[in-house]
């Protein structure tokens, strides 16, 4: 307010300026033929009457923003509508201006309800609209692209910034290697660790090794990853079926992985990013921050036994003691009859209040009920994960690699001689030189996803139907047993004549066969 | 900032004229006509006054106490004022809190805490006579519904009581009729005591409070619930519940606009139009299709976290203009986008909202993603910078246990903002300004 009426002061004085500049120009004109600087000083005084009048019209527009904006404590809004109004008027259109008229033209049709607004006087003389007002609405409420665009960019601006600001300051190169083989889950579980791979803010080097030879399909995902650099690598053995096949290839493949690593000469901190794993950006912060090897905490989702209690499998695993708690299927039928509490399991090291790694959380999986699978109690495997460590990459260079004394050479751990997988804790040769990450352990950084299709699942090749399909198969019913599912409220009825979907059959475990319906003409659906 | 540079660019120009006129009329001194040089000479000193007169308004025109933000935040009202709190019966607080403790969460809570941070702080004396302020202790926003809204029903008897209370046991009512007595009053429309704006503004505030500094969330200009004087503060929101939801700084903020709340009031206005006078409606109808906007009603439990992600977070009028939105975006880091019309915002002499938040007029809001898209990059670093200061964070909290520079340090602020008393304010003994036979029929009724 103060501002508006200072500003009524200059304007008033600016008029009797105007007016006063003019006595005095007659003045000076009886005065000049009394002496010759005054032409200089008529000169003057015109120039500043100029200067006043220019600067002063400038004022007055200044001034009728605020009376416009009076009530509006931000007056650069109005300012900005004003603005493209008037360069509207000096013909100077952009589409972004035209349409700016158009839908304040078009403001009062716009309108869903007509204005109905009760004006109440109250005892202070003031007024305040209350009642129904109408709901602006633009013909056309749909975004503007050169609007987004804007957007996208102030978006991208502020995360740099932000990146800048609070990011790490080291920034280390990543190298992730990964395991794939081309099944069913692979576009699940391959699609969402390329989009984190591409969205980290270091290069990325990606090394994946796929187990059968390179192939079409996964060159055909890996393509839409925006990495530094990518290395799409054959292995020539297929993958096996038993659980314990797999890891012991995995493990072969990831050595293979670190032998290129070693080979180039890469630089930077190399992550086992595999492919059912879900990672959260802070765990590529943190991993910036290991010196040789560092080890993290993995948090298991899908483990079966969801419903009861989960927390009789821990093993605690002390240098080479072996203390398991109790025996698990007394534990697991004890605790059944008790109320069923969540806790998430997480593999990882273990420290104390110390903040020194005194030993490993390691999850041994619960059978299925009434289930038993050949070959999964046998294997007891009381090994961490790959994904348990990340390493910094000179720790596997053979030469120039100033590992220090208390990292294996590369012959030692990755070619054990008694022709056993490699294991990546072996890097070490004691537990105290692994820096744990992520405050200790105790933040979960990434999950390990645990599902996958049946082993004998068919998909349709890079997910891409070519033609209709024709003939309806069946789907194989699955050995594994129907568990109801507790839901909040029952489930709903079947709807009568609908589709012949089944929307009860929620609680069958996907077999990874689509289930087509009967009719016709929902056979383009593809559930 | 435009303006100032402007007008001090005239002032000098108008200052040169000016020098020149007086030279000009010194000249004149020595010409023949007379009457014509008197008056110049005179025009042009008074106008050397005038301009001198508008330097001196120039420096008072900020209506800020001090230029950034956190400066006059950071002032330590420990020493300049003292604060006297009357004991009044149970039945007028405690008992209110003991028969519903949902009180102590609610977005009305800042009664109970002032209260109890009154209590338990330095500025409280004992002695009344060297007291500045006098603080009645009265929860009027705590009759709940079983749905936990407030009944300002009962509100406007209560308050009557107890200030007939204090009247009748304690000299000082009557010594000012209020004038240096404060009340928290945080409900809807404030000392209006009612939910609905009409019904609100038709009542106005209650008469016996009419000379009393009310300390209210509801701020709007040219409102009848707005009294000169009283000192808006931020709604109530829990502190440890917020803090304990902070997300790393480092997350990227990849939401452009982010709002979760009612568009439509269903229960109280089906067809629109009444509830935030069609402005929320109209964000709805407007950018419901729109990417930029995750805008919604459903309640998601990642709420603070969502917006810790968000650039701009907007804080539209319901059936009051306050929100605790304002609260939550200013805590995360979220620049406020600020739909309501005349808004008074909480500690306005002290935080720069114009610099801080967005406001667009509802008027406007159909054209929201263009306003947004047009505010420029360095304005969007420079709010968020200015959000970054943790003293505005600290004002904007009434944190447990109390930290220097939070909400309730900011309302002792404004109360010694207020001090020394205008003397005016003390009436002669047995004078009587306020009416006590005034207001609605229901309310005049004895508690």
């Amino acid at each position: 307010m103060k501002k508006v009426t200072g500003s009524s002061h200059r304007l008033a004085r600016m008029r009797s300026k105007n007016r006063s500049g003019f006595n005095s120009e007659q003045a000076s004109e009886t005065s000049s033929r009394l002496m010759p600087v005054s032409h200089f000083r008529v000169f003057i005084q015109c120039m500043f009457c100029i200067g006043t009048l220019i600067l002063g019209f400038r004022l007055t527009t200044e001034s009728s923003f605020l009376k416009a904006s009076f009530q509006n404590p931000e007056a650069s809004f109005t300012r900005i509508s004003a603005r493209t109004d008037s360069s509207a008027s000096t013909g100077t259109e952009s589409q972004f201006d035209l349409q700016l008229r158009r839908e304040f033209a078009n403001g009062s049709k716009g309108s869903r309800l007509a204005y109905n607004g009760t004006i109440v006087h109250s005892s202070g003389g003031v007024r305040v609209d209350v009642g129904r007002h109408a709901i602006l609405i633009r013909p056309w409420p749909h975004p503007d692209p050169f609007e987004v665009l804007h957007a996208h960019h102030l978006i991208k601006r502020v995360q740099l910034e932000q990146q800048q600001l609070y990011g790490s300051k080291e920034s280390k190169p990543i190298i992730a290697i990964t395991t794939t083989f081309v099944r069913t889950f692979q576009a699940v579980h391959l699609t969402g660790l390329l989009h984190t791979l591409s969205v980290i803010p270091v290069p990325v080097t990606w090394i994946v090794m796929e187990a059968g030879g390179v192939t079409n399909e996964t060159a055909h995902f890996l393509s839409l990853a925006h990495v530094h650099r990518l290395l799409h690598l054959g292995f020539d053995i297929p993958m096996p079926a038993g659980l314990n096949e797999r890891s012991k290839l995995e493990a072969q493949m990831r050595v293979e992985g670190l032998r290129y690593v070693q080979k180039e000469k890469l630089e930077g901190v190399v992550v086992f990013a595999d492919e059912g794993n879900i990672h959260s950006l802070e765990f590529f912060t943190e991993a910036q921050k290991v010196e040789w090897v560092g080890a993290v905490s993995v948090g298991l989702l899908g483990f079966a036994g969801f419903e009861e209690s989960p927390q009789s499998g821990i093993v605690h695993v002390h240098d080479g003691r072996v203390e398991a708690r109790g025996n698990h299927i007394l534990l697991a039928a004890r605790q059944a009859a008790a109320a069923p509490r969540f806790e998430p399991q997480v593999q990882g090291p273990a420290c104390d209040s110390n903040g020194n790694l005194i030993g490993w959380h390691i999850f041994d999986p619960l059978p299925l009920e009434g289930e038993v699978h050949k070959g999964m109690r046998a294997a007891q495997n009381r090994r961490l994960e790959w994904a348990n460590f990340v390493l910094n990459a000179r720790a596997v260079w053979k030469t120039e690699g100033n590992q220090p004394e208390w990292i294996r050479s590369w012959d030692e751990w990755a070619n054990p001689e008694d022709g056993s997988t490699p294991d990546i804790k072996a890097i070490v040769r004691s537990d105290q030189w692994v820096k744990v990450l992520g405050n200790c352990g105790r933040k979960v950084l990434l999950w390990w996803l645990r599902a996958e299709a049946r082993a004998d699942s068919k998909h349709p090749n890079k997910w891409i139907l070519d033609e209709s399909l024709e003939i309806i198969v069946p789907a194989k019913s699955t050995p594994w047993p129907r568990r109801p599912v507790r839901r909040a409220a029952p489930p709903p009825p079947a709807p009568a004549g609908g589709t012949g979907m089944k929307h009860g059959a929620g609680s069958r475990v996907s077999s990874g066969k689509v289930r087509r319906p009967k009719r016709k003409q929902d056979q383009t659906n593809v559930s | 900032m435009e303006l100032a540079k402007v007008g001090s660019l005239v002032d000098c120009c108008i200052g040169i004229v000016v020098v020149e006129e007086i030279m000009g009329g010194f000249w004149k001194l020595r010409s023949n006509n007379s009457w014509r040089k008197n008056v110049s000479f005179l025009m042009s000193v008074g106008l050397l006054l005038l301009f001198l007169c508008q330097l001196s308004l120039a420096t008072v025109h900020h209506q800020r106490i001090s230029g950034s933000a956190g400066d006059v935040l950071e002032d330590n009202p420990i020493g300049r004022l003292k604060v006297f709190v009357y004991e009044l019966p149970g039945r007028y607080n405690k008992k209110w809190l003991k028969r519903d403790p949902r009180c102590l969460t609610h977005m009305f809570a800042a009664e109970e805490f002032v209260h109890d941070f009154l209590l338990k702080s330095p500025v409280r004396t004992l002695d009344p006579e060297e007291a500045d302020w006098f603080y009645t202790p009265v929860y009027t926003t705590c009759d709940l519904t079983p749905n936990g809204l407030p009944l300002p029903f009962k509100s406007p008897r209560v308050m009557r009581s107890a200030i007939s209370y204090i009247s009748m046991y304690w000299p000082f009512w009557n010594r000012t009729e209020g004038g240096d007595h404060f009340f928290v009053v945080p409900h809807d429309f404030g000392a209006c005591f009612h939910y609905q704006e009409e019904n609100a503004i038709e009542r106005g505030i209650l008469p016996v409070l009419k000379r009393a500094t009310l300390v209210q969330t509801f701020g709007q200009n040219h409102h009848v619930c707005l009294k000169e004087g009283s000192i808006v503060i931020p709604p109530y929101a829990p502190p440890e519940k917020m803090q304990s939801r902070f997300i790393p700084p480092s997350t990227p903020r990849s939401i452009f606009v982010y709002f979760r709340g009612l568009f439509y009031d269903i229960g109280n206005d089906p067809e629109g139009g009444y509830y935030a006078r069609g402005a929320r409606a109209a964000v709805w109808e407007n950018f419901k299709d729109n990417p930029l906007f995750d805008i919604s009603t459903q309640h998601t439990s990642t709420y603070y976290e969502d917006m810790q992600r968000a650039i701009f977070c907007l804080c539209p009028l319901g059936w009051a203009p306050w929100s605790p939105r304002l609260v939550e975006g200013v805590i995360f880091g979220c620049i406020p986008v600020i739909i309501a019309d005349d808004i008074v915002l909480p500690f306005a002499d002290a935080i720069p909202w114009e610099k801080i938040g967005v406001f667009v007029p509802e008027k406007e809001v159909h054209n929201l993603d263009k306003i947004l898209s047009l505010i420029s990059l360095e304005q969007v670093l420079e709010k968020q910078k200015l959000l970054a200061n943790p003293a505005i964070k600290q004002a904007m909290l009434f944190s447990q246990p109390t930290l220097p520079g939070d909400a309730f340090h900011q309302i002792l602020n404004g109360l010694a903002r207020k001090l020394p008393h205008d003397p005016h304010i003390y009436l002669k003994p047995g004078q009587r300004v306020l009416n006590w036979s005034e207001g609605h029929k229901k309310d005049l009724k004895p508690w």
